[in-house]
């Protein structure tokens, strides 16, 4: 009898520990590639960090904003409609709800009073002047890739900004979520705390996008899926996940589910732009990187992350491929024409005048569904945010503009819309309900 | 600098690139037949054809109508489909208040050039994005169906 109980409690430690070792092994968002990495004062090109040489000379605080800007830091620091890095945007989690803090140099409720020391120690550790550990929300496990002359840089930016006196809201988790010490036992497991290292097996591009990607851009906190304890699994590394409500969509270089049938053109494009055409724009979160990040990054970096991103490893996932050819003229031809009128009805009234009954946009090339993969999505995620949200982007060629329904229109509407445009334009209709949509509604709240 | 083809007309229009089509012609060529409702794309009251296909003007920019030939609601009676749904509101006395009209004129023709013989279904998938508040739809609907029955 001891016998068994002792083997049975050997064979669970194993699977335990097994378990925890593959989920730690998911930590190292750049082991995927070949070659072997060095320290970035061993490596032959120091410029893979740092600023493009355009701007080489400036001052302090200058490269510091265009550092910012790659790192993308405006986005999560700032609440709809509030002061710029005074915090206040919530993050909804399935576990409650936590709050960015403000980042202006504000003595008394923000960072005003941070040592260069506390700075780097919260940006890359995640741990803040008192002491206290920060949720991962604050993207610490990728900012640890950064350099300190790189974060010192966005520090002296910061420090250029009018204070704002901006409290940080409370965050509302339960218990054991609201107990900031257990993350103590996280970070062992999944704050990798440690510098960019080039790895010479790859370009000076490659090791430049790597970086912009990593330890600026931290795309994988949306791109990446998450493991049971919310921190990202590489195993899958970009393969896509939902996040706030959001889709953000394989970007690895699978044929079908991912970019890899994209032109290195087409990537360039939607990166700097956040549009290309026969692809579609970015909308949502994605619109915010790239009017808030990715338009700001000068040519050769954006190249540099396409030169990365074409080299992530295909890893297929549910999303089918996306259909490129248009739908037919008619309202009558069509996957269910017959079945849904409601959302065909409501098609007919509200979109039809810009996206065509055959999806191409008879105004914009912005508005052109047809190959989008927002319509080949089956679970119509960001079909129903962007009818519900709609779309207001400035960009440097001008306003991309389409109305929020989400006032107008009951959940049941737009779940009967967001089908019908999956049906008819993608692949495989999404099967949406109205509390579909409210819960889509709740994850993207303010 | 545009050239712009309206009507069978040959225009140089020196606007901004972002400037929506609706505001070249109205306030440019003071072609103001042509309404704006909404502003948005939501009501159809300024509804052209661009490259033969129905457009609301108020969001196409001038920078993307490209070489393609536009007709306003001045210019549309020229085409044997547009005559035919003129005359039909004329009998059918569709309008009532009247700043829908034009846009939804421009719909109906357009409707008859792709579907000659439409059905309600047809005009219901043409027709929906046109809203007229003070209800002609039902007019809208018969003088429809009256120009489709006439020989072309």
């Amino acid at each position: 009898m001891k016998t068994i109980v002792g083997i049975a409690a050997a064979v669970i430690i194993a699977i335990a520990l097994g378990f925890g070792g593959w989920l730690y092994l998911g930590r190292d968002p750049m082991s995927f590639a070949a070659g072997s990495t060095v320290s970035l004062a061993d490596y032959k090109d120091a410029s893979v960090a740092g600023v493009p040489k355009e701007i080489a000379g400036a001052e302090l605080a200058k490269r510091g904003e265009y550092l910012i800007h790659a790192a993308d830091c405006l986005a999560c620091h700032t609440a709809p409609g509030g002061a710029p890095f005074a915090g206040g945007f919530a993050f909804n989690m399935p576990f409650g709800v936590i709050y960015s803090t403000n980042i202006t140099p504000d003595k008394e409720t923000g960072i005003g009073d941070y040592t260069d020391a506390q700075f780097l120690a919260a940006l890359r550790q995640g741990v803040r002047a008192d002491g206290e550990h920060l949720y991962p929300a604050m993207p610490y496990t990728s900012y640890t890739y950064m350099t300190d002359a790189d974060a010192l840089a966005i520090k002296a930016y910061l420090f250029t900004l009018a204070p704002t006196r901006a409290p940080a809201k409370q965050n509302q988790l339960s218990w054991p979520f609201n107990q900031r010490g257990l993350l103590a036992a996280w970070n062992a497991m999944f704050s990798p705390d440690e510098r960019f290292r080039p790895n010479t097996g790859q370009s000076p591009q490659w090791n430049r996008g790597a970086y912009l990607a990593e330890a600026m851009g931290h795309c994988g906190e949306c791109h990446t899926p998450r493991n049971v304890a919310y921190a990202l699994d590489n195993h899958s590394k970009f393969a896509g996940a939902l996040t706030a409500g959001w889709r953000a969509y394989n970007i690895t270089s699978d044929k079908n589910s991912g970019i890899g049938d994209w032109s290195d053109e087409d990537v360039y494009l939607y990166l700097s732009t956040g549009h290309a055409n026969g692809h579609g724009g970015a909308a949502g979160p994605m619109g915010e990187a790239t009017d808030n990040s990715l338009s700001y990054l000068v040519a050769d970096d954006a190249r540099a992350l396409v030169s990365y991103l074409r080299g992530i490893p295909a890893h297929a996932t549910e999303l089918p491929r996306t259909v490129t050819t248009p739908a037919s003229a008619s309202h009558k031809e069509g996957p269910t024409a017959a079945e849904d009128l409601r959302g065909e009805k409501i098609f007919a009234g509200a979109c039809a005048s810009c996206h065509d009954w055959t999806g191409v946009s008879p105004v914009t090339g912005y508005a052109t569904l047809t190959g989008v993969r927002a319509v080949n999505d089956p679970s119509a995620a960001n079909v129903a945010q962007t009818v519900v949200n709609g779309v207001d982007r400035t960009i440097p060629s001008g306003r991309i503009y389409m109305p929020a329904f989400g006032e107008g229109y009951s959940d049941d509407d737009i779940a009967a819309v967001a089908n019908y445009v999956t049906a008819r334009f993608g692949a495989k209709g999404a099967h949406l309900t109205g509390k579909d949509v409210a819960d889509l509604r709740k994850q993207a709240a303010q | 600098m545009f050239t712009l083809t309206v009507n069978g007309q040959s225009h140089l229009v020196d606007v901004p690139e972002q400037m929506p089509l609706l505001w070249v012609l109205r306030d440019h060529l003071n072609l103001v037949g042509t309404k704006y409702g909404c502003g948005v794309a939501q009501c159809g009251a300024c509804t052209v054809h661009v490259g033969g296909n129905p457009t609301r003007s108020c969001q196409l920019t001038i920078g993307d109508v490209g070489t393609r030939a536009v007709v306003t609601i001045e210019g549309i009676g020229d085409a044997p489909n547009g005559a035919k749904i003129q005359k039909a509101w004329l009998e059918a006395s569709v309008p009532q208040c009247g700043y829908c009209q034009a846009g939804q004129i421009m719909s109906a023709t357009a409707l008859l050039n792709s579907t000659p013989q439409p059905d309600d279904s047809d005009i219901d998938a043409a027709m929906a994005g046109n809203l007229c508040r003070c209800g002609t739809y039902i007019r809208v609907r018969q003088a429809i169906k009256n120009a489709a029955a006439k020989p072309a």
